[in-house]
């Protein structure tokens, strides 16, 4: 790697350091030697349909914390999603079902956060506590009644490799696009560093944050559209742990939750390693509790070898 | 020597008003909650329920405490479900083989410790507080469970249920213990130097900085208090059950942000002092109740549990700025 992509790979406004670089290789090095049957076709397109879900989370949870906010809700919304689906009979009403629900709640997020000044944490878990509420509403008990055709969007092949590649690709393509070379990624990024000196600057604030959170919830509901193929059911208690998940994943990536500095390359590197650690602890036969003991010590050594500037949040 | 004139004199009742406008949300939903049970469940409002959800109240009160006083420094602590785990097992595994009463005393030291640890990470390595809270949390109950996978849980030491389940004069003395406790806080938050650097740091943590004020040391005392009062609401909660569970107080964290923030106490905002929370705490146990009152079930009571601290947040801080 020359020296000038070396800087732009570890641009400080990126986040990406070396060590959230080098974790998921180390961790995929060392799980090659420790973990049987861990380089194999099938457990390969396996760790890929597993982390799918989850980095298409992470991906959305980095463009609100880009804008120094947060948001608990994408589990809620991951279940919601599977609960709206099951009540639908074809894909051509249910997809824009789902992409209104998504612009709602992202909406109704961005609005209460950058309009009310709630703090993110408190709108988005009442927003979670919400849909939650909404989910079992729709479907109090898991269900395999979904649409037509949902599930070929999760489990078909294309020439041998899961369709669940596709969904990364387009996935990590969309966002990054988004974040390198759009006019909006500039002002998430002048927003996440100092909200006042961005509208200071002419910058339109409010409707900038409601747009990364409707974002965020858009990717939700994608990752809700193909965890519910995948699985070829509905269960309103689906998304569970991603919210959380996926700050841990970001967080591996050193993307700070205060605003302003991470990248996707932080986000696909974070979901890796959780994904590796997942499928690799398994196939080592560890207890899934050790494992996420695990996980919280690789978050903690990871956050705390990247220092920041501030004490707090 | 002048005296500074009121900028705006006001009729008492204008000032009343203010007043009235400026109180934490936990206060008038409270009242609205209690006019309307007065209309659609009056035996809600018998002293004996109310004692007995002031009870129920306890541990979040006292979970809230904690919470907001690290809330208070702009931070936060989402490690109270972990360091719940530990308190559990240490107290109902039996196989830590100590009496009851040093078992006790062991975990307050393991809450500190956690808190304490907690502290350092924010304040030394200066690591998000979001991050580090939550990263210790998965950790301990991580750990906790994987260590109690295969074994049932025991009992809680007879002498935490005989403390926390009985009753003086018939009123029950854990409520009793929480707002006793509130009384000495109440002065401390008020008239200490610990309290005046706490709002200090709140305001401006760079100001506070320069000015000499000891900010990452305030905010290492902050978080190991607030893993004290995780201990001892989890005491509150294990007395009540009477059985250990490692899933004890999974939602107290954010149960107890919300509670601080609708008691007034906001990041690096106070105003709430040490009642707003208390009362907010009250109120959230009082709105819990009254949703299951109506035979909501569990949909229409999550539905509005959410949307009342939603539209309480989104009133408050609308009324601040």
């Amino acid at each position: 790697m020359t020296r000038v992509s070396m800087a732009r790979v570890f641009n400080p406004r990126f986040g990406s350091s070396p060590i959230s670089l080098g974790i998921p290789i180390v961790v995929f090095i060392f799980l090659i030697f420790a973990a049987p049957h861990f380089i194999g076709g099938e457990n390969l397109s396996n760790l890929v349909n597993q982390i799918v879900v989850l980095l298409i989370g992470s991906l959305g949870q980095l463009v609100v914390a880009l804008v120094g906010g947060i948001d608990l809700s994408i589990g809620s919304l991951v279940s919601l999603t599977s609960c709206v689906l099951s009540t639908q009979d074809s894909l051509v009403t249910a997809i824009p079902l789902c992409i209104g629900l998504a612009v709602l709640v992202g909406t109704a997020n961005g609005v209460g956060t950058a309009v009310f000044g709630v703090h993110p944490l408190i709108m988005t878990f009442s927003m979670a506590t919400f849909l939650q509420g909404v989910a079992y509403f729709i479907l109090p008990a898991p269900s395999s009644a979904i649409p037509a055709g949902l599930q070929a969007l999760a489990q078909s092949n294309i020439g041998g490799a899961p369709i669940a590649i596709v969904w990364c690709v387009a996935a990590v393509g969309v966002t990054y696009v988004l974040l390198r070379r759009s006019q909006l990624a500039l002002h998430f990024y002048a927003i996440g560093a100092s909200p006042p000196n961005a509208h200071l600057n002419g910058l339109r604030v409010v409707p900038s944050i409601i747009a990364a959170y409707i974002f965020c919830s858009l990717s939700a509901v994608c990752a809700g559209l193909f965890l519910s193929a995948r699985v070829a059911s509905a269960d309103p208690t689906m998304g569970g742990p991603l919210a959380l998940d996926s700050i841990t994943a970001i967080a591996l990536g050193n993307v700070q939750l205060s605003g302003g500095i991470g990248g996707v390359l932080g986000a696909v590197t974070g979901a890796l390693t959780l994904g590796l650690l997942a499928n690799g602890m398994n196939l080592m036969g560890i207890s899934p509790f050790v494992r996420s003991a695990f996980t919280g010590v690789l978050l903690l050594v990871a956050i705390s070898l990247q220092k920041r500037k501030v004490i707090g949040l | 020597m002048t005296t500074v004139a009121e900028p705006r004199a006001a009729s008492p009742i204008a000032a009343t008003w203010r007043w009235l406008v400026g109180l934490p949300p936990a206060y008038p939903l409270l009242a609205i909650l209690l006019g309307i049970a007065y209309f659609t469940h009056p035996h809600l409002l018998a002293p004996l329920f109310l004692m007995l959800m002031l009870r129920q109240a306890a541990p979040l009160g006292l979970a809230t405490i904690g919470q907001s006083l690290v809330i208070r420094c702009r931070s936060i602590d989402l490690s109270s479900a972990g360091i719940m785990a530990v308190t559990s097992y240490i107290l109902t595994s039996g196989t830590v083989p100590v009496p009851p009463l040093a078992a006790i005393a062991l975990c307050i030291l393991v809450g500190l410790f956690i808190g304490f640890v907690n502290g350092v990470i924010i304040t030394v390595r200066k690591a998000s507080a979001v991050i580090v809270t939550l990263a210790m949390s998965i950790i301990l109950t991580g750990v906790v469970i994987a260590f109690s996978q295969f074994r049932a849980p025991g009992d809680v030491p007879q002498i935490l249920k005989d403390v926390v389940t009985s009753r003086i004069g018939g009123i029950p003395v854990a409520p009793m213990l929480w707002i006793l406790v509130l009384f000495p806080l109440y002065y401390v938050d008020r008239f200490t130097v610990f309290g005046r650097y706490v709002r200090a740091v709140g305001s401006n943590p760079l100001a506070a900085e320069m000015s000499g004020v000891p900010h990452a040391r305030i905010v290492l005392v902050a978080h190991t208090v607030s893993g004290l009062f995780s201990v001892l609401s989890c005491f509150f909660l294990l007395g009540f059950v009477g059985v250990g569970t490692v899933n004890i107080g999974q939602d107290l964290a954010l149960n107890s942000l919300s509670a601080s923030i609708l008691g007034g106490v906001n990041f690096g905002a106070g105003k709430g002092g040490m009642w707003g929370p208390a009362a907010a705490a009250f109120m959230l146990t009082f709105l819990f109740n009254f949703l299951t009152s109506f035979g909501l079930g569990e949909p229409g009571k999550l539905m509005l549990q959410g949307l009342i601290v939603i539209v309480a947040a989104i009133a408050y801080s609308k009324r601040q700025t």
